[in-house]
């Protein structure tokens, strides 16, 4: 194959991808342009604002000049391409409908468009999602919430109740579960900062640890469960942490999901599970971290999955990875379920443990540039 | 200055002795080269016009001295102030945090005594006179058999611990000083805050403060019970540049571009020193409120997050240091003309901390911060951030208002302040008669 076909077939390849030709970027490689008898090949290039470099083979039979025309105007030019030698040309180009001369004055000029960066143009900046793309998942992300944030009230309803009367058995049974509503949609019951301190704030958050009198909620009933073997003294508490649920309940119900909270969310919740589940410090008396564990990586998935699509068309490779890592996560996960729930974290190997954090910190940094990919700021 | 003349006079190691093993007579003389330099920074700053004398001149002057390899860099001991406050800071830091043992206000007062002796020796660069080898070292031979000052400071500050019931102190604490409360963001851990004593230790390498820390443990077993400590560095290549460089922190931004600028003497009276003014009791004066944050800075989270987040979280641009909109890391951002926060966002960490009002123009402190690096968290991730102290006469005013500001800022999704305490830098010891918190100790009832 001769080097002005295979520069053919290249820029062919690459007209393919977009209606206008080649776009690419300043930097990345250089647009090539072969000049033979009869014109430019391509003739139609397409390339974005900014610096680009082009190469310019003469395959013609006699000198030529390349020209950059804007109208009448010689944008750029370079003189005297002897018959079969390349040259570079640098031009910095502002958007608009350029030409290009392409050898005898007779043959027909070559068309070069400047454009701003298309979907087509892969090393470009990724664009934007529009705000009608995110209606969709937004809607169905809201419904995902108010459907876990409802359960959350429900159990939450019969677990202080058995706490309050008392059934220590029936209490230890139901914390796990009905956490589970709560750190699924943890990136927006976060939001508030006051509620998320009062119902879910560990001992380590408190000067005094498990003795100081601002540490309530979730993780001071578990002491009182799990660690003292007691529910004495807890109806306060439980009875703090209901009324507090109803309230996350009101706020989020009248709350209108940004796509930054939702699309950010996905990331939220695997740096959670990278800082505090993986530790097992997360549910120290009744070691019901995996629980909480699967519930954060449920909420992440279930982000994702909502925006595949849109990710997708912008960066498969990133969908596919993601999905390949949380797969790996389920899997290691699922060694230890028993029944509707997990066993505890003291029987998690430390061998699985690590197999955990793989995936799990290559999820933390993928899902860290979902926001970036779909163009959120 | 007058306080220096009798380091030059005699070696003040001589008064060390410990009791164990008496330093005999003929103790070490202070090196010449000592005396050489000391004696420079007395004619140096002697020349000054009044108003342009900088806090630790000859300091500078000497570290910026091509041939200087740091080690004979000095810190004065004696004086009004204490050094390692507006002193410009060396590279490495150690904070350590101690109770108190003594049982009364005269166990106390030869306590005081003798870390005054201790620490103008150490920070002079003595070395304790070897004994017998059947015996253990007097020194841990860390900094070698010829022992060095290597710039080291130590800085003494009380906590509002001290001033309980078992000194008969109680009436006499500084007005503000009381143990560190937590802020909303904060996770506290006990057994990284507060304490009776805090020692500040700073000198050009981390190995003359941990000799310096060993030396206080081992003289004072009886005296001291250390409680906590944090190590900090700084770069030293940014250090060199004497100010015009701006060390960065674990989280990538510059850190301390519109810090106060310690040599304004004029500013320092008003801003740091405890002076007859402020209402205190009167051994306070010359002393200031020293409030230590150990910061964890959450950064795998932070190196994940967009470029233009954390810009917006600090308020400035990463690469150059400059307000949002600026272009130069000095620029002064002019809130006034962005009164919605479109250049630099209301709830951005340099615009919450310092708002450049008229409300908050008396809330400004003097910050020293360094960064750390420990081990990993249980997690597995890095336990690393930013070692933080400041500086004011006005502790309510100072740093419990700009922390106030701060409360809520976005930056808390990536920090978690969990450790320091609030601290009452002693005043400086005037001379070889005069001893660290004397005026408290034995003037007052």
């Amino acid at each position: 194959m001769t080097t002005a076909a295979r520069l053919t077939v290249s820029l062919a390849a690459l007209c393919a991808a977009g209606a206008l030709g080649a776009a690419r970027a300043a930097d990345t490689a250089p647009v090539g342009v072969t000049i033979s008898d009869k014109g430019c090949e391509p003739a139609n290039v397409a390339v974005v604002p900014g610096k680009s470099v082009f190469k310019i083979k003469n395959a013609s039979k006699r000198a030529v000049e390349w020209e950059i025309l804007k109208g009448v105007d010689v944008v750029e030019e370079r003189e005297n391409i002897i018959p079969g030698f390349t040259q570079t040309i640098t031009a910095t180009l502002d958007a608009g409908d350029y030409q290009m001369t392409c050898g005898l004055l007779s043959n027909p000029k070559g068309v070069l468009k400047v454009a701003a960066s298309q979907p087509a143009a892969a090393d470009a900046k990724p664009a934007a999602v529009s705000p009608m793309d995110l209606v969709g998942p937004l809607a169905e992300y809201k419904v995902y919430v108010t459907r876990e944030i409802d359960a959350l009230v429900t159990e939450t309803r019969a677990f202080t109740a058995a706490v309050k009367a008392g059934k220590l058995a029936d209490a230890q049974a139901l914390y796990a579960p009905t956490r589970q509503h709560y750190e699924r949609i943890e990136p927006i019951a976060e939001l508030f900062n006051d509620l998320d301190g009062s119902m879910d704030s560990r001992e380590d958050d408190f000067e005094k640890k498990a003795e100081d009198p601002g540490f309530t909620g979730f993780h001071r009933i578990e002491k009182g469960l799990f660690g003292d073997k007691s529910t004495a003294g807890l109806a306060p508490v439980a009875d703090k942490l209901m009324a507090d649920t109803e309230d996350l309940h009101r706020r989020v119900s009248g709350l209108a999901i940004t796509p930054k909270s939702m699309v950010g969310g996905a990331a939220d919740l695997i740096e959670e599970v990278a800082s505090k589940k993986i530790s097992g410090e997360e549910d120290r008396y009744s070691r019901t971290d995996l629980f909480d564990f699967q519930a954060n990586v449920d909420g992440a998935q279930k982000i994702v999955a909502l925006l595949d699509p849109l990710v997708q068309k912008r960066d498969p490779a990133l969908v596919a990875r993601v999905k390949g890592n949380f797969a790996k996560v389920d899997a290691v996960l699922a060694k230890y379920r028993n029944g509707q729930g997990f066993e505890s974290y003291d029987k998690l190997a430390p061998e699985d443990r690590n197999r955990l954090k793989g995936p799990v910190t290559a999820l933390a940094e993928d899902l860290s540039t979902l926001r970036g990919t779909l163009g959120i700021d | 200055m007058t306080e220096r003349k009798t380091i030059l006079g005699r070696c003040p190691f001589g008064g060390l002795a410990r009791p164990a093993a008496p330093a005999p007579e003929e103790a070490p003389a202070c090196p010449g080269r000592r005396s050489l330099l000391v004696g420079f920074g007395l004619a140096g700053a002697a020349g000054l016009a009044p108003g342009a004398a900088r806090a630790a001149n000859a300091e500078e002057e000497r570290r910026a001295a091509p041939d200087a390899d740091g080690t004979r860099d000095r810190q004065p001991f004696y004086g009004r102030h204490q050094a390692g406050i507006v002193t410009s800071q060396p590279a490495a830091a150690l904070v350590a945090a101690f109770d108190v043992l003594a049982d009364d206000r005269a166990e106390l007062a030869e306590l005081m005594r003798r870390l005054t002796a201790r620490t103008a020796a150490l920070m002079a660069g003595e070395m304790p006179a070897p004994t017998d080898a059947k015996l253990p070292p007097p020194d841990s031979g860390l900094l070698g058999p010829g022992g060095m000052s290597d710039n080291l400071s130590m800085t003494l500050a009380f906590g509002a611990s001290l001033f309980d019931g078992r000194f008969g102190l109680a009436a006499h604490r500084p007005k503000r000083l009381a143990a560190m409360a937590a802020f909303p963001n904060d996770a506290l851990d006990h057994d990284c805050c507060h304490g009776d004593l805090l020692v500040q230790f700073n000198a050009n390498t981390a190995e003359t403060n941990i000799h310096a820390l060993r030396a206080l443990l081992k003289d004072f077993p009886d005296g001291l019970a250390l409680r906590w400590k944090q190590d900090g560095f700084l770069p030293p290549h940014t250090i060199k540049t004497q100010g015009r460089d701006t060390a960065r922190n674990l989280l990538g931004f510059k850190d301390g571009t519109a810090n106060l600028d310690a040599r304004d003497e004029a500013l320092m009276d008003r801003i740091v020193w405890v002076d007859d003014r402020a209402g205190e009791p009167a051994w306070t004066a010359g002393g200031t409120y020293h409030v230590v944050r150990v910061i964890r800075t959450l950064v795998e989270r932070w190196d994940r997050t967009p470029l233009r987040e954390q810009e917006t979280i600090i308020g400035r641009d990463k690469a150059e240091g400059a307000p949002l909109g600026l272009a130069q890391e000095r620029d002064l951002p002019d809130y006034g003309s962005d009164p919605e926060g479109r250049r630099v966002p209301l709830d951005a960490h340099i615009r919450r901390a310092n708002p450049r009002d008229a409300a908050s123009a008396d809330s400004v402190i003097l910050r020293r911060a360094y960064n750390y690096s420990n081990g990993l968290t249980k997690a597995g991730q890095l336990d690393m951030g930013l070692l933080f102290s400041s500086f004011q006469s006005d502790l309510d005013r100072g740093f419990i208002a700009v922390q106030t500001r701060l409360n809520g800022e976005p930056l808390e999704e990536y920090i978690k302040p969990v450790g320091g305490g609030y601290f009452f830098a002693l005043p400086g010891v005037a001379g070889p008669h005069d001893y660290f918190a004397k005026a408290l100790l034995e003037t007052t009832a």
